[in-house]
């Protein structure tokens, strides 16, 4: 297995446009190999219906506000493709952090490494 | 060691200037040394702004604060107040601040938990009262908030329609605005923008509005900060703040409309970031009291002294405030203001230490005031303007950041401008270059950040959660929207909303009838419906 044909779906849950953290996320996944989908500011159905319609294989969200939100995109992509993994990454207090975890998803907060980052989405692809 | 094999490490500022170890007179160019022997307050002001310096006006503590509903907005700013801040900064919410949407928008219902966590909630001018309670308009120094372009006519005509309400005259209140390019266009890409040609058009609209009504606000100000934090160093922060700053200038003199001295002195109060590395930083903010000099005097033959001299506000890093062990960020955040404080800038705002997990608790707001009083009151380092001027350390870093800045400056300008580096995406794709350099390093051991490349441990007993914010901000601000609709003279309001979309439409100054709609309690999304219809939308160069 490799990242090749590898395809993973990124989306801002929170309107708030700071896109330092995605892009250099996104670089790194794409040098990695993978093909990187990016819809920037989506609603949690617009999330739901993009992860279906591109096929993806990971879904990676970044969270700029509530985590309430994303909790919600979160359900609504399980529901629809509950095969496909969601890791989360951006402003994500600890206890917003313990209540992701809590749902079975990993969290990516500041101060993460770009390797580990790609090291997850290869592991969640299946990849390795 | 020497010059750079110290270990075989070759040692070089943030932005990537080689450092030698040790700096001797000579290496101060020639062209420079002569600056060095002016006093601060003269020509070309690169030793300070004014004479006395902090010995007469200490820096002014400036924190951004807000969230929830207008009265939590209220009740910490005033709390700021108490603490020793001698300024405030309203920011509203960002979710419908910035897009100009009220709370029923479905894009703002769809993320309705979002609502109030970055700032209050203000959707009319009864929100904008709310959160002005009590608060020393004509004394204190205040910021109506409208960092990004759109939202600055509402932010603005609302906070001085208050102000009239109270019965201050608008001609003696002090204060600032923000509308930045820097946050709007290249920082914090909103998902749905005005287009900077017509931002462009706002902001002198500001300006002018300004030079006629309210002579000691400032009217725009220029937040290199923005840039540097998504990623440009300092010599392309200083170099682009100086080119969007061209940009006014030229649309002034282009509309003839005011005084084109006027304009200078109006975009002379800028932001800059102060970051981690202490000269440079403080060097920076040297550099750019001495490029704004040459930028009037070269380019608009403004030598005026009171025009000429750049006034800097200015954040720390919050890019720089770690997540992990977020207590260290309280001595992050005390170098970054020494930095500042060493550069001579007369206002600062000291990030929470809980920056990087939420927007501030109570307690690191009071730690950013608390930073500012200990170097303020405890460290002497008011007593001597420009204390680090005639090292030749710092005058050849300053003068090397002055060239550098010079070079990028023309780069902007070979790009067709500030603007037009923005609608590219030019600009981005420099600050994403170094963005990328910054994790190659982190990678690489060459930059070490303690807590997240190194020394992980932490046996901190005391648990920084992030602070929670309120849960009842959506629910209010829906309430309040309907009771504004309910209750407002439904004629007046719509009179003025159709005024103010013909004034959008025909090119007259906006402002007039934007404090019309504010007293007539037009809300922000039905003018972000006109700005909609008649502006369109920004075409964002970059993916997210």
């Amino acid at each position: 297995m490799s990242t090749a044909g590898k395809r993973i779906l990124m989306a801002k849950t929170g309107l708030d446009g700071h896109w330092r953290g995605p892009t250099v996320v996104a670089k790194a996944l794409r040098d990695a190999g993978f093909e990187v989908i990016m819809i920037g500011m989506a609603r949690p159905e617009e999330v739901m219906q993009a992860s279906i319609d591109e096929d993806v294989d990971l879904v990676g969200l970044n969270i700029g506000g509530h985590v309430d939100v994303a909790v919600r995109a979160i359900g609504m992509v399980r529901e629809s493709r509950p095969e496909v993994p969601i890791f989360v990454g951006g402003v994500v207090p600890p206890h917003a952090k313990r209540k992701l975890e809590g749902l079975g998803v990993e969290v990516y907060p500041p101060g993460s490494q770009l390797p580990d980052i790609v090291a997850a989405a290869v592991r969640l692809t299946g990849a390795a | 060691m020497n010059s750079n094999n110290g270990n075989g490490r070759v040692w070089n500022t943030a932005s990537g200037l080689h450092l030698k170890n040790f700096y001797a007179p000579d290496d101060v160019p020639e062209s420079h040394r002569k600056h060095v022997a002016v006093p601060p307050g003269e020509s070309p002001f690169h030793r300070g702004a004014y004479p006395t310096g902090y010995r007469t006006k200490p820096w002014r503590i400036f924190q951004l604060s807000g969230f929830g509903k207008p009265e939590d907005e209220n009740e910490r700013i005033r709390f700021l107040l108490e603490q020793g801040e001698t300024g405030f900064i309203m920011e509203h919410d960002r979710n419908t601040g910035d897009h100009c949407y009220n709370v029923d928008h479905p894009d703002v219902v769809a993320r309705r938990e979002d609502v109030g966590l970055t700032g209050a909630v203000m959707q009319s001018v009864r929100d904008i009262d709310i959160c002005m309670k009590d608060l020393p308009l004509a004394t204190s120094y205040g910021h109506a908030g409208g960092a990004v372009v759109q939202h600055a006519p509402f932010a603005l005509a609302g906070y001085w329609t208050v102000a009239k309400q109270r019965g201050v005259d608008l001609a003696r209140l002090p204060g600032t605005g923000q509308s930045d390019f820097f946050l709007t266009y290249l920082g914090c890409v909103t998902k749905q923008q005005i287009p900077t040609r017509d931002g462009l058009r706002f902001n002198a609209d500001i300006m002018e509005f300004c030079d006629k009504h309210l002579p000691r606000w400032v009217p725009v100000s220029i937040a290199g900060y923005n840039g540097a934090d998504t990623g440009l160093n300092a010599y392309q922060e200083l170099g682009a703040l100086f080119a969007n700053a061209v940009e006014y200038l030229e649309e002034i003199k282009r509309r003839n409309t005011m005084p084109l001295e006027n304009a200078a002195r109006a975009c002379g109060g800028v932001n800059f970031r102060a970051s981690m590395d202490l000269f440079e930083e403080a060097s920076k903010m040297r550099a750019a009291r001495l490029m704004w000099q040459q930028l009037l005097e070269r380019r608009y033959a403004i030598t005026n002294p009171k025009v000429a001299n750049l006034r800097i506000h200015c954040v720390t890093a919050g890019s720089r405030m770690t997540y992990q062990q977020p207590l260290n960020n309280i001595v992050r955040g005390t170098v970054m203001a020494l930095a500042a404080a060493l550069g001579g800038v007369q206002s600062l705002g000291v990030s929470g230490y809980d920056e990087a997990l939420s927007i501030p608790s109570e307690h690191a707001h009071q730690m950013s005031v608390r930073i500012q009083q200990i170097l303020q009151e405890e460290t002497n380092i008011q007593a001597v303007t420009d204390p680090l001027g005639g090292s030749y350390y710092v005058e050849t870093l300053t003068a090397e950041l002055v060239e550098r800045a010079w070079e990028f400056f023309d780069e902007i300008m070979e790009q067709g401008g500030f603007l037009a580096s923005l609608d590219s995406g030019w600009l981005h794709e420099r600050a994403a270059e170094n963005q990328s350099e910054d994790f190659r390093q982190q990678e690489s051991g060459e930059q070490v950040i303690i807590g997240v490349t190194d020394h992980k441990d932490d046996v901190s007993p005391f648990d920084v959660d992030g602070f929670m914010g309120v849960d009842d901000a959506y629910d209010v601000a829906l309430e309040r929207l309907h009771e504004v609709r309910r209750t407002r003279y439904e004629k007046g309001a719509s009179q003025a909303l159709g005024a103010l979309e013909s004034v959008c439409r025909d090119g007259e100054n906006i402002m007039p009838a934007m404090m019309d709609a504010l007293a007539a309690e037009v809300t922000l999304g039905e003018i972000g419906d006109v700005y909609r219809s008649v502006f369109g939308d920004w075409a964002t160069p970059i993916q997210t």
